[in-house]
C-alpha cells in the first residue's frame, strides 16, 4: 500500500515538473487534448471600395462541438461593419475559398496561442460592445486588431510562425503605401505566402475534426 | 398650467442633473466623444471621466505615467507654470488632469508621490488619475490618437500632448507642451467661454490703441 502510494506521488511529481518550467504569464500550456487553429480571412471587391471583410478567426476543436470566435470587419446587407463576426459570414471561410478574390490561412496553434489571441478578440469584442473602439473607422480598427492578434503569436518565443511585421517602417511597403482599408488582405496574403508550409488544407483540418470527434465519443 | 411650466423650463437657465454649475453645449456629444468611465483620483476617490470631471467644463488634458524620465516630468512642470497663471480660475471653471500611461503600474499613492515630487500636489483644481488599463486605453485614443497605427501604439507620442477641452463651448483643441509659455496660454484661451460684447468691444479698443502707437514709434504693427 505504501509503495503504491510512494509510485503515485513519484508519477504525479515528474507530471508537474515541466508545468513549472513555463512561469511566464500566458505563456504555460495546459496539455489539453484539444486542437487549436487561427484562422485569418478577408475578401476583396464586397465593398464600395472594393476592399472587403476581413477577421482573424479561432477554433477550438474539443470533438463535440467546435467553438469558433471572430472579431473583425464584415458585411452586413452590403455595409461594412465592425465587431463579432456572424456565422454566415465566417462560414464560407471554413473552408479554402476557390476565388482569387478571397484569401485564408490555416494555422495550427497551441493552446497558450490560442488563450493569448482570445484575450485580444474578447477585448476588441467588449470595444464594439460598449461604443469603446479605438478609431473611428472601421479599417484602422481591423488593422490594430490583425496586428495585435498575429504579434500575440510568438509572444512567448514561439519561432514557428513567420510573421510580416506592420510597423511602417522602410521594409514594411503595404502599411505605408497602401490605404488602410486595404491592408489586411494583403498582409493576410502575405502571412499566406510566408506560412504556406504551415497551412492547414481542407482535408487535413476535416481529418482532425474526425478525430477529435472519434476521441470524444471515446 | 403644463403648457406654461414646459415653456418656463426651456427659457430657464435651469442646471443640468448631476453637475449644478456645469451646463454642456447643447452639441456635446458628451460621454460617446470622451467615455464615461469609473477613474481613480490620487487622494483614491471614483469619479466618472464625463459626468464628473468634463462635463460643462473646461480642461487642460495631459498623460504620464509616475516612473516616466523623459517628457512627463518637464510637462508636469510646465504644467505647475500653467496653473499658476490661472491659479484664481482653477478648479471653478478651469480644470487639469493628469492621466497615466501605465495604470498597472501607477496606483493613486504612486501617482500622489509623483504629483508631490513636482510640486502639484493639492493645488486646486488638478486632478491626477488611473484607472482599468482598458478604460484608460480608450480614452487615450479618443483624446490623443492622430489615426496613425504605429503613432497611436508609442506611449511617449501621447505624453507630448496637452488636450484642451470646453465641453460648455464644444471647442476641442490641443496644445505643444514644448513650445513657449506665450503659445500655450494662448492655445487655452482659445476655450475660454466667451467674453462679454462689451468687455470684448473694451480690448478691442485697447489692441487697436498698442498697434497704433507701435505703428507711430517703429513704423510696423508688433502686437499679434
Amino acid at each position: 500500500m505504501k509503495r503504491r502510494m510512494f509510485f503515485f506521488s513519484l508519477i504525479s511529481l515528474c507530471m508537474a515538473a515541466p508545468v513549472t518550467a513555463f512561469d511566464q504569464k500566458g505563456c504555460e500550456s495546459d496539455g489539453e487534448p484539444h486542437r487549436y487553429f487561427l484562422v485569418l480571412a478577408s475578401q476583396r471587391g464586397a465593398f464600395y471600395d472594393k476592399t472587403g471583410p476581413a477577421f482573424p478567426m479561432l477554433i477550438r476543436l474539443d470533438g463535440e462541438r467546435t467553438q469558433i470566435e471572430a472579431v473583425g470587419t464584415y458585411s452586413f446587407r452590403g455595409n461594412r461593419k465592425f465587431g463579432t463576426v456572424p456565422e454566415e459570414s465566417y462560414r464560407e471561410f471554413m473552408k479554402e475559398p476557390s476565388a482569387a478574390s478571397n484569401v485564408m490561412l490555416r494555422l495550427e496553434i497551441t493552446s497558450s496561442q490560442y488563450e493569448r489571441g482570445l484575450k485580444v478578440l474578447r477585448e476588441w469584442d467588449r470595444r464594439a460592445k460598449e461604443g469603446a473602439l479605438l478609431y473611428r473607422k472601421a479599417p484602422m480598427n481591423t488593422l490594430l486588431l490583425v496586428k495585435e492578434v498575429t504579434e500575440s503569436l510568438n509572444q512567448c518565443g514561439e519561432k514557428e510562425i513567420r510573421l510580416y511585421k506592420l510597423d511602417w517602417s522602410l521594409e514594411d511597403t503595404l502599411s505605408d503605401e497602401i490605404p488602410p482599408a486595404q491592408v489586411p488582405f494583403l498582409f493576410f496574403r502575405e502571412m499566406r505566402r510566408l506560412n504556406e508550409s504551415l497551412h492547414v488544407r481542407d482535408d487535413k483540418f476535416q481529418e482532425y475534426r474526425n478525430a477529435a470527434a472519434r476521441q470524444a465519443k471515446q | 398650467m403644463n403648457r406654461r411650466s414646459l415653456f418656463a423650463n426651456f427659457m430657464s437657465d435651469k442646471p443640468v442633473e448631476g453637475n449644478p454649475s456645469f451646463k454642456p453645449h447643447p452639441a456635446s456629444k458628451g460621454a460617446k466623444r470622451f467615455t464615461n468611465a469609473l477613474l481613480r483620483t490620487h487622494e483614491d476617490k471614483e469619479v466618472r471621466f464625463y459626468d464628473d470631471l468634463i462635463k460643462g467644463r473646461q480642461a487642460i488634458i495631459n498623460m504620464m505615467y509616475a516612473n516616466c524620465e523623459g517628457a512627463c516630468p518637464l510637462i508636469t512642470s510646465t504644467l505647475v507654470k500653467v496653473h499658476k497663471h490661472y491659479k484664481e480660475r482653477m478648479g471653478k471653471d478651469l480644470f487639469m488632469y493628469s492621466i497615466t500611461l501605465k495604470p498597472e503600474q501607477d496606483d493613486p499613492a504612486a501617482l500622489k508621490k509623483f504629483a508631490t515630487m513636482h510640486g502639484a500636489v493639492n493645488l486646486p483644481g488638478w486632478t491626477f488619475l488611473t484607472g482599468d488599463a482598458f478604460d484608460i486605453k480608450t480614452i487615450r485614443f479618443k483624446l490623443f490618437r492622430i489615426n496613425h497605427v504605429n503613432f497611436d501604439l508609442d506611449l511617449d507620442f501621447h505624453a507630448s500632448k496637452l488636450r484642451i477641452v470646453n465641453d460648455a463651448t464644444n471647442v476641442y483643441t490641443h496644445a505643444n507642451p514644448y513650445t513657449s509659455m506665450f503659445t500655450i496660454l494662448q492655445h487655452i484661451s482659445w476655450a475660454d467661454p466667451p467674453k462679454p460684447y462689451d468687455e470684448q468691444l473694451k480690448e478691442n479698443i485697447e489692441i487697436q490703441k498698442r498697434i497704433d502707437r507701435e505703428v507711430k514709434v517703429y513704423g510696423y504693427r508688433k502686437t499679434t
